[in-house]
């Protein structure tokens, strides 16, 4: 193409199309590019709501500050337990559970579809406010525990042990939207291939192992990529069970909580952005990995 | 693409001009200055303290038409973030309130020093008990006017002692407590751990000091201390400050070790304070005050607990805060009225919170179960407060324990007021979460760590 002009038509076309796509542009730059630039600024002064000090540059100062922040390393460690936790279950549940809704073998798939995405239109702060009443020591959970004999039930939102596992399992209930995308994946599978397995003399596991896992393979890099970057920004659950307090002891101080009460209750907005910046590099860094590790096992049927 | 543009430029023409034609404020109001009333950083988000806000504001609109002011709910537990934000955005109210002394420090140097205007327009201080208004003066900035006050008392459960053949806790300060054998003692908080253990009942009918008492079963307990702030804890034993007196060094006062030792020990020791866990349990919260649950025999806290203490049954009573160390302490809770740094209209803002404090005040101070600043209206306050309840309720006791209010208050300005604060509210949560914890050990970890955040300033 180099050294070809474009048409006028084509030159025409072009321009309407920057035009439509011209709003886009504007609200990135304004809402997105614009303020990324800002806090990258902010982290070289001295912004602090709370505290009346002129305005300076300080250099690394914030940098500096972070990496002696206990409680910053506190936080991203209770996210990374929690991510330890949760990825494994919001990627391979959702995908699980789209195999046996998707299977011939499971009646009344229709209906299970319909009841396992219910609780994803439950308004979010309702359904962490019945979770609550839930998971209380004599909630729901823990009176059926006992039912069924197990003494001692944990105390899933006091103990600093089991509220991560409680928070998980509030989660689980938001899986509807990731089984819908697994489903329609399952559903894009070319039949032929599973015949030519099964003529091959592929059993149900081996079908599963070796056509469906690797013809699925994006989809499930899609959720796991969205997985990583929700879960390096979850935090709502807990500011509102624990009204940002990080209780107990400190267990649901999520390092994005922990920002947030930086920018916003301290109101350090250069130490906030400089913390944002921190959860920035780090979701791009085990993106990037990811995207890298992708090439090894994700399956691509179409040409890039 | 001629037309593509005419039909860009006549859509951005027909949305400037709805933008720009909205009609003016009906009723004439053009000039009329429009301020912003925040709440509710303290109290005042209750439906019925809503309701009688607007109704004080519909009065002051009546009473002239200069000042028009909105009132923004925004509930106790969000506000502070909530007004931290707006304040960030450039986008803070002009009034806030009713603001204790703790909601008030979290915005340091964020508040109007009313002192020009106090002056400028005559008003007059003298109806205040003497040194009432240097409650809210901040270093050299009178932050707000004196409006209500809220001094803490020991609140009891009659029932609860009968049962247990013991006698209630005295109500004059200075008088000691009678046991059933004769026997006198102190009433300080060691005796009140023994009456705790006394009271503190499990389902077998056995107290916390009997053999076979199971603490896995406990169906009343026997005291519930200000559980929310450890400040408040700390005070409750002793005024002092975390703050050494340089505005640098922390230093736990020696009274508030102790009393963290108390609450601590209470709960997961001598078991007569519910621990965390019980305390989510809806059998004991109370919704969020357990001594309204009505299992609990004695609690320490505000006057302002009468909104929800009816849940507490008919029975229950006001006695004397027990001292420590010699030394009696009421932590009293000052709410008023005060006006962000900010306001575009400082003077038609003074003008309405003298009205708050002036005429309104009778009106929110009963909305806010709140005792008045002013002398002159505390008999009727308490006159109209007697009404809500069946149960006859000592009030003299709360109007005598405003003589022990805490000096230094415990929600004083520290350094980094909101990280100190998080500090605290992540050790308290421990405390009340995990048993066999080194409290000495403890206490040297929060020091530190409170320390390590106040270096930073």
């Amino acid at each position: 193409m180099k050294g070809e002009t474009m048409s006028r038509a084509a030159r025409r076309e072009a321009r309407y199309g920057l035009l439509f796509v011209l709003p886009w542009i504007i609200g990135f730059l304004a809402f997105t590019a614009l303020p990324m630039a800002a806090t990258f600024v902010f982290t070289f002064l001295n912004i602090s709501l709370a505290e009346q000090e002129p305005l300076m540059f300080v250099g690394l100062a914030n940098y500096q500050r972070l990496f002696a922040d206990q409680q910053a390393w506190a936080s991203l460690w209770v996210t990374a337990r929690f991510a330890l936790l949760w990825l494994p279950l919001v990627i391979a549940l959702p995908f699980l559970l789209a195999v046996a809704v998707n299977s011939k073998y499971v009646r009344g798939a229709g209906l299970l579809r319909v009841l396992l995405f219910m609780p994803y239109v439950v308004p979010f702060v309702a359904s962490a406010l019945i979770w609550q009443n839930m998971l209380v020591n004599d909630g729901w959970i823990n009176t059926a525990l006992r039912l069924l004999g197990v003494g001692g039930a944990p105390s899933w939102l006091s103990d600093p042990a089991w509220v991560l596992p409680g928070l998980v399992m509030i989660g689980l209930w938001g899986l509807g939207s990731g089984i819908i995308i697994n489903l329609a994946g399952l559903r894009g599978i070319p039949t032929e291939l599973y015949d030519a397995a099964r003529l091959d003399g592929a059993g149900w596991w081996r079908q599963l192992w070796h056509v469906t896992i690797p013809m699925m393979s994006p989809v499930i890099f899609y959720t796991m990529i969205l997985a990583v970057v929700e879960v390096m920004q979850y935090f709502l659950i807990p500011l509102v069970l624990f009204d940002g307090s990080g209780n107990p002891g400190g267990a649901t101080r999520f390092f994005n909580l922990y920002l947030y009460q930086t920018f916003f209750t301290y109101q350090e907005m250069s130490y906030g952005s400089t913390l944002a910046w921190l959860l920035f590099v780090i979701t791009l860094i085990v993106t990037l990995v990811l995207f890298r590790l992708s090439r090894r096992w994700v399956h691509y049927t179409s040409e890039r | 693409m001629n037309r593509l543009w005419h039909a860009l430029v006549a859509i951005a023409l027909a949305m400037a001009l709805a933008a720009c034609g909205s009609s003016p404020p009906p009723g004439g109001d053009v000039a009329a200055v429009e301020l912003r009333w925040y709440c509710c950083l303290g109290t005042g988000e209750q439906a019925e303290q809503v309701k009688a806000q607007q109704k004080v504001i519909e009065r002051f609109h009546a009473a002239q038409r200069r000042i028009r002011v909105k009132l923004e709910i925004v509930t106790y537990d969000s506000a502070r973030d909530t007004l931290a934000t707006q304040i960030a955005s450039g986008n803070g109210p002009d009034l806030a309130g009713p603001v204790g002394v703790g909601g008030a420090a979290a915005f340091h140097g964020q508040w109007l020093d009313l002192a020009p205007l106090i002056k400028s327009s005559g008003f007059d201080l003298s109806s205040y008990a003497k040194g009432s208004a240097d409650l809210y003066r901040i270093g050299s900035v009178q932050e707000g006017i004196p409006f209500a006050i809220y001094p803490s008392t020991l609140y009891y459960k009659a029932d609860m002692f009968e049962e247990a053949g013991l006698a209630e806790p005295p109500h004059k300060y200075g008088e000691k407590y009678t046991w059933p054998d004769g026997r006198q003692s102190e009433w300080n908080y060691d005796t009140l751990r023994e009456l705790a253990l006394r009271l503190t009942v499990d389902k077998n009918g056995k107290d916390a000091t009997q053999a076979g008492f199971n603490p896995g079963e406990i169906v009343q307990y026997g005291f519930e201390p200000a559980r929310d702030d450890l400040r408040y804890q700390g005070a409750a034993f002793a005024a002092g400050s975390l703050d050494a007196g340089d505005g640098k060094t922390v230093k736990i006062p020696d009274a508030w070790a102790d009393s963290w030792r108390f609450f601590y020990d209470g709960m997961w020791k001598d078991r007569f304070i519910m621990t965390g866990p019980v305390f989510e349990t809806e059998q004991f919260n109370g919704d969020g005050a357990a001594f309204f649950s009505g299992h609990v025999a004695m609690s320490v806290n505000f006057l302002w607990s009468t909104y929800g203490v009816a849940g507490a049954g008919d029975d229950w009573d006001l006695a004397a805060m027990p001292s420590h160390d010699g030394r009696t302490t009421s932590p009293t809770s000052a709410d008023t009225f005060r006006i962000l740094a900010g306001s575009k209209h400082p003077a038609e803002a003074f003008e309405f919170l003298t009205y708050l404090v002036g005429p309104a005040s009778q009106e929110l101070l009963s909305a806010y179960g709140a005792m008045p600043a002013r002398t002159a209206d505390q008999d009727a306050f308490f006159a109209k407060l007697a009404e809500q309840f069946t149960n006859k309720v000592d009030w003299q006791v709360a109007k005598d324990s405003v003589a022990f209010a805490d000096n230094p208050h415990s929600e004083s300005h520290t350094p980094k007021y909101n990280q100190t604060l998080t500090v605290l509210g992540t050790y308290r949560s421990r405390w009340m979460t995990e048993g066999g914890l080194d409290m000495d050990a403890q206490l040297k970890k929060m020091r530190e760590e409170i320390q390590g955040v106040w270096n930073r300033s």
